[in-house]
C-alpha cells in the first residue's frame, strides 16, 4: 500500500470513529434532557420513595452525567451493551432477536422497490413528458406522500378483511406460534427447515402485505432517482453517437445509458434499504411486526437509553457500512476510478 | 402434468388451506393485548393489570376472591384458615398435594419466602405490604412457617383481617413462588430478581413455554395441576398496539379475546355478531386533582368552584362510556361503606360568584396535565372549556404516564386528570389510604405513594378516622367510621374530585365460554373452553 493510500484508509477509519462517538454523545445527552423518568417506568406510579431511590441508585442515575457517561463507555467497550428495560435481556439479544424480522420485511419490500421502481424510472425517462412519464410520476408521488400508516390499514381492510388474501397482524397465525424450531430467526426459511409447509404459507400471507406497502413506498424513491439519472445519461452525446450509429433503441437505453447509471443505483438501493431496517416502524406498528424499529421507539419512549445508545449505535454502523459499499462499488464499476 | 405445474399446484392448494384456516384452533386461546407496561413477570417487580392477569394463570395465590362477588374469599393454595381471636394474626393451612412446574413440592417455607422476598427486593408491589405496616425489618418475625404446611402472618399493627385476606388474595406480589428452583438463579443475591423478570416458577394451571419480550406470551396446560384441570392446551397471548388491526382480527376469528381495544372500535363492534363485549368495573378512580401547593388552589372556595366546574353527566355520557361509570365517592362503588353519591353538577354561575368571592372574579392562569390518550385528554379538553367559561385559562400539557404522574409524584403540577386509587380489595381503606391519607404534608417526607401527599391535602380527622377504621373488626362501626370520611372530604372539599370509577372492556369471541374478567384483574383462564 501506498503512503497516501495508507493515510487515506487511516483518515477513514478517524471519520468514522469520531462519528459514531459523535452520535453515542449526542444521543445520550439528548436522553437524558429527556423528560422521560426511567425509574417510574420500572416502578409504577405508585411506589414509594425509598423504592424509588433504590432503584434510581441500580440504575446508576445518582451519578454525575459525564460519569454515568463514562462507565457507559467503558462497559461498551468491553462488549457490555447493559440490559434493556424494556426486555429485561442483555441488549444485544434484543437487537439480535428483532434484526432477522425486519431484514426479512425489508429484503422483501426493496425487492419489490427496486423490481418496479427501475424499470419504472426507466420507462418514464425514455418517454419523457408523454402520458407514462406523468403517470408513473404521479404513482412515485403518491406513494412518496401517502402516509405508510394509513396506506397499512386500507390495505389491511381490502386484502385482509374482505379478500382475505393476506394476513392480518404479526409475522405468522398466531395459532403457529411456537410450532416450528427457529433455525435463523427468518420465518420464511425456519418453517421450510422445519418441514412445516403450512406454517410456511402462512408467514408468506403474512409478511406480503406490509413487505408490498413498504416496497412501494420505496419505489417511489427509486424510481424518481432512476428517471433522474437516466434523464442526465440520456442527454449525453456519447448515447447521441449511438443512436446516430444505428443501434436499437433497446440497446441504446439497457446497454449504453443503463450501464452508466448501475454505480449511483446501487448507492441509492443500498441508502434505501438502510432506511427500511431502521424507519419501518409504522408498518411495524400497524402489522404487530416485532421488529427493529419498533424496538427503538418503545425504548425511546421509555427512556430505555441502553437500548436506545446501541440501537442508534447499530444503524450508525448500518450506514457506515453502506457508505462504505458504495466507495467499494463505484472503485469496481465505474472505470474513471480504476 | 408436468413436474412444476404438479408443484405450482400443491403450493396453491397449501396456500389455499391456509387461507381458509382463519379461526383459532379449539384448543387454544389466542389473545390480543398491548405489552408495553410489560416489563417483568417478577412477582415482587410487576406493575400493572396486565402482568397481574398473566401471572394469575402461572402462579397460585394462598385464597382467591370470588370473581363474580369479590368479598367471598375462596380457599386455594389454603384449603382452610382461622383468624386469631385478638383479630392480631391469620394462620393458613395448606394443601398437601400441589407442586410447582419444577416437581418441587409447594411448602409454608416457599409462601413465607416469597412474601418476605417482596419486603427485601423493596421493589414495585413492596409499597403494598409497607402501607400495611410491613417492614424489610419485621417481616421475618411477623410471617413464620409453624410447619411444613402452615403459614402464620402476625400484624404490625391493628388491622382489619379481612384487609391482609385481600391483599393475598388480589396483590400481583402474593404469587407463590418456588424458593428452590429461584435460588438456582440467584446472581448476586438478588434472589432470582433477575432470572424472574423473563421466566417464571409457579404452579398455575399454564406453565410459561416461551415469553419474547413486547412479542409473545405462550402459557401451556400444566397437566399436573392440583386444581380444575384446564381444556385447553395452550393460552398465545400477542403484542398488538393498534387498536383497528385488534377489530379487525377479532371480527375475522383471528384472535379470540382482545383487550385494550379503544372505544371507537369497541363501539363499532356493539352491533357485530360473533362477538360479546364484556365491561367489569373495577376499584380505580377516574379524578380531578389540584395542587394544594399552588396558592389560588388552595382556597376552598377555589376548590368548590371548579368542583363544580366539572360537567359529570356531559364526561359519563360523552366520553366516559366503556372506560367508566358515574362515581363522585372517593370510595368505590358498591361497598356498604359507600355514600350515596352527592350529585354535584356542573353548576357554572355558582362556580363563577365563589372564584369571585374568594377574590379571582377576573380568573386567572393555570396548567391541565394529563395523558395524551383517552379519555384522559378528551376529559381535560373538557374541563378547559369548562373552566374558561368561569374566567380560568386553563393550557393543557399533554404527555406519557411518566410525565403526568411523575410531575405529580415530584408536587409539580396544578391540576390533573388522573385515575388512581387503588380499589382492587373489596375494603375501602384500598381507596381511601392511597386517595386521601397524607400521614406528612411536609416536601421531605415524599410519600409519593399516597396521593394525598401528592396533592398536599391533609385534613388531621381524615387520618384519624381512616387509621381508626382500618383496625376495626366490627364491620357496622367501621362503615360508620368510613362514611365520616366521606362526609368530612365532602364538607371540607379535598383535592381531588372523583367523576367516574373505572370499567374494564374486554371483546370476547362468541366461541369462548367461562371468560370472566376478574375486578382484581386476576382473571384465570383455568375454567374457559372453546366450542
Amino acid at each position: 500500500m501506498t503512503r497516501s493510500r495508507y493515510s487515506g484508509v487511516v483518515r477513514k477509519i478517524g471519520v468514522i470513529f469520531i462519528t459514531l462517538f459523535g452520535l453515542l454523545t449526542m444521543t445520550f445527552v439528548i436522553g437524558r434532557l429527556m423528560p422521560i423518568d426511567p425509574v417510574l417506568a420500572v416502578i409504577g406510579p405508585d411506589a414509594d420513595s425509598s423504592t424509588y431511590q433504590q432503584v434510581f441508585e441500580q440504575m446508576g442515575l445518582d451519578r454525575p452525567i459525564w460519569v454515568q457517561y463514562f462507565y457507559y463507555l467503558q462497559a461498551m467497550l468491553s462488549g457490555d451493551f447493559g440490559r434493556a428495560i424494556l426486555t429485561g435481556s442483555p441488549v444485544v439479544d434484543d437487537i439480535l432477536r428483532v434484526l432477522p424480522a425486519t431484514i426479512e420485511l425489508a429484503s422483501i419490500a426493496i425487492m419489490v422497490g427496486v423490481g418496479l421502481g427501475v424499470p419504472l424510472g426507466v420507462y418514464a425517462a425514455t418517454h419523457r413528458g408523454r402520458l407514462g412519464d406523468h403517470l408513473t410520476r404521479v404513482i412515485t408521488l403518491f406513494g412518496y406522500s401517502t402516509p405508510v400508516f394509513w396506506v397499512g390499514m386500507v390495505g389491511l381492510i381490502i386484502f385482509y378483511a374482505w379478500l382475505n388474501w393476506a394476513g392480518a397482524a404479526g409475522r405468522i397465525g398466531f395459532a403457529y406460534d411456537g410450532m416450528f424450531t427457529s433455525y435463523t430467526g427468518f420465518y420464511l426459511v425456519d418453517t421450510l427447515l422445519s418441514g412445516n409447509l403450512e406454517a410456511f404459507f402462512s408467514a408468506l400471507r403474512h409478511i406480503a402485505l406490509p413487505a408490498l406497502i413498504l416496497g412501494l413506498n420505496s419505489v417511489s424513491f427509486i424510481g424518481r432517482m432512476t428517471r433522474s439519472f437516466m434523464l442526465e445519461q440520456l442527454s449525453q452525446e456519447y448515447i447521441k453517437t449511438a443512436r446516430v450509429k444505428g443501434l436499437s433503441e433497446r440497446s441504446v437505453i439497457w446497454k449504453h445509458a443503463f450501464k452508466n447509471i448501475r454505480v449511483q443505483l446501487l448507492t441509492i438501493v443500498a441508502l434505501a434499504y438502510g432506511g427500511l431496517l431502521e424507519g419501518a416502524v409504522l408498518i411495524e406498528t400497524v402489522f404487530a411486526w416485532p421488529g427493529f424499529g419498533q424496538y427503538l421507539t418503545d425504548s425511546l419512549l421509555m427512556g430505555d437509553m441502553n437500548a436506545v445508545m446501541a440501537s442508534v449505535l447499530f444503524i450508525g454502523l448500518v450506514f457506515v457500512f453502506l457508505n462504505l459499499l458504495s466507495d467499494v462499488l463505484y472503485k469496481l464499476f465505474d472505470p474513471r476510478t480504476q | 402434468m408436468s413436474t412444476l405445474v404438479r408443484y405450482l399446484l400443491g403450493a396453491t392448494m397449501l396456500l389455499l388451506s391456509a387461507v381458509a384456516h382463519s379461526n383459532t384452533p379449539s384448543d387454544q386461546l389466542i389473545i390480543a393485548l398491548k405489552m408495553n407496561n410489560i416489563l417483568s413477570l417478577d412477582p415482587a417487580a410487576a406493575t400493572g393489570n396486565d402482568i397481574a392477569f398473566i401471572n394469575a394463570n402461572l402462579y397460585d395465590t394462598l385464597i382467591e376472591l370470588d370473581p363474580e362477588d369479590p368479598t367471598i374469599i375462596l380457599p386455594s393454595v389454603a384449603s382452610e384458615w382461622d383468624v386469631a381471636d385478638d383479630n392480631m394474626s391469620l394462620r393458613f393451612t395448606l394443601r398437601e398435594d400441589i407442586n410447582f412446574h419444577s416437581g418441587n413440592p409447594l411448602t409454608a417455607e416457599d409462601v413465607v419466602w416469597t412474601l418476605e422476598r417482596v419486603l427485601n427486593l423493596n421493589l414495585a408491589l413492596a409499597t403494598t405490604w409497607k402501607a400495611l405496616g410491613f417492614t424489610q425489618e419485621n417481616v421475618s418475625s411477623l410471617i413464620s412457617a409453624p410447619s411444613s404446611h402452615e403459614v402464620e402472618i402476625k400484624f404490625p399493627r391493628e388491622l382489619d383481617p379481612k384487609l391482609v385476606m385481600y391483599t393475598l388474595a388480589t396483590s400481583p406480589s402474593a404469587f407463590i413462588i418456588d424458593k428452590q428452583r429461584v435460588l438456582e438463579h440467584e446472581q448476586q443475591g438478588d434472589l432470582g430478581n433477575q432470572w424472574l423478570t423473563t421466566n417464571a416458577a409457579g404452579s398455575g394451571a399454564f406453565s410459561l413455554q416461551q415469553w419474547i419480550p413486547q412479542d409473545r406470551i405462550i402459557m401451556t396446560k400444566n397437566d399436573r395441576y392440583w386444581g380444575e384441570m384446564p381444556t385447553l392446551e395452550r393460552i398465545v397471548m400477542r403484542n398488538l398496539k393498534e387498536s383497528q388491526t385488534m377489530r379487525l382480527m377479532i371480527e375475522r376469528g383471528d384472535i379470540d379475546v382482545a383487550i385494550g381495544m379503544s372505544v371507537p372500535d369497541i363501539r363499532s363492534l356493539e352491533e357485530a355478531e360473533g362477538v360479546d363485549i364484556q365491561t367489569t368495573q373495577r376499584g380505580t378512580l377516574y379524578y380531578v386533582a389540584v395542587s394544594m401547593q399552588n396558592d389560588i388552589l388552595a382556597n376552598k372556595d377555589v376548590r368548590r368552584a371548579i368542583r363544580g366546574t366539572i360537567n359529570y353527566d356531559g364526561i359519563n355520557d360523552s366520553i366516559m362510556p366503556f372506560y367508566g361509570i358515574f362515581h363522585q365517592r372517593p370510595v368505590k362503588l358498591g361497598l356498604p361503606a359507600t355514600l350515596p353519591e352527592p350529585m354535584y353538577s356542573l353548576t357554572t354561575e355558582e362556580a363563577r360568584a365563589l372564584l369571585a368571592e374568594a377574590g379571582y372574579e377576573n380568573g386567572f392562569t393555570t396548567t391541565i396535565r394529563a395523558l395524551n390518550e383517552s379519555p384522559f385528554i378528551n376529559v381535560a379538553i373538557n374541563l378547559q372549556n369548562s373552566l374558561e367559561r368561569i374566567g380560568i385559562n386553563a393550557e393543557i400539557i399533554s404527555g406519557t404516564g411518566n410525565q403526568v404522574y411523575g410531575a405529580m409524584r415530584d408536587r409539580r403540577f396544578d391540576i390533573i386528570v388522573g385515575r388512581g386509587g387503588g380499589g382492587f380489595a373489596p375494603h375501602p381503606d384500598s381507596n381511601l389510604t392511597p386517595l386521601l391519607l397524607n400521614p406528612d404534608n411536609a416536601d421531605a417526607a415524599k410519600l409519593t405513594n399516597f396521593q394525598g401527599w401528592r396533592t398536599g391535602y391533609q385534613n388531621e380527622r381524615i387520618n384519624e378516622l381512616i387509621m381508626q377504621a382500618v383496625s376495626e373488626a366490627d364491620s357496622d362501626v367501621q362503615n360508620r367510621l368510613y362514611g365520616e370520611v366521606q362526609s368530612i372530604y365532602e364538607e371540607d372539599v379535598g383535592a381531588l374530585f372523583p367523576f367516574s370509577q373505572m370499567v374494564n372492556t374486554v371483546v370476547v369471541r362468541n366461541e369462548v365460554e367461562g371468560y370472566l374478567d376478574d375486578p382484581a384483574a386476576m382473571t384465570r383462564l383455568r375454567s374457559v373452553t372453546k366450542r
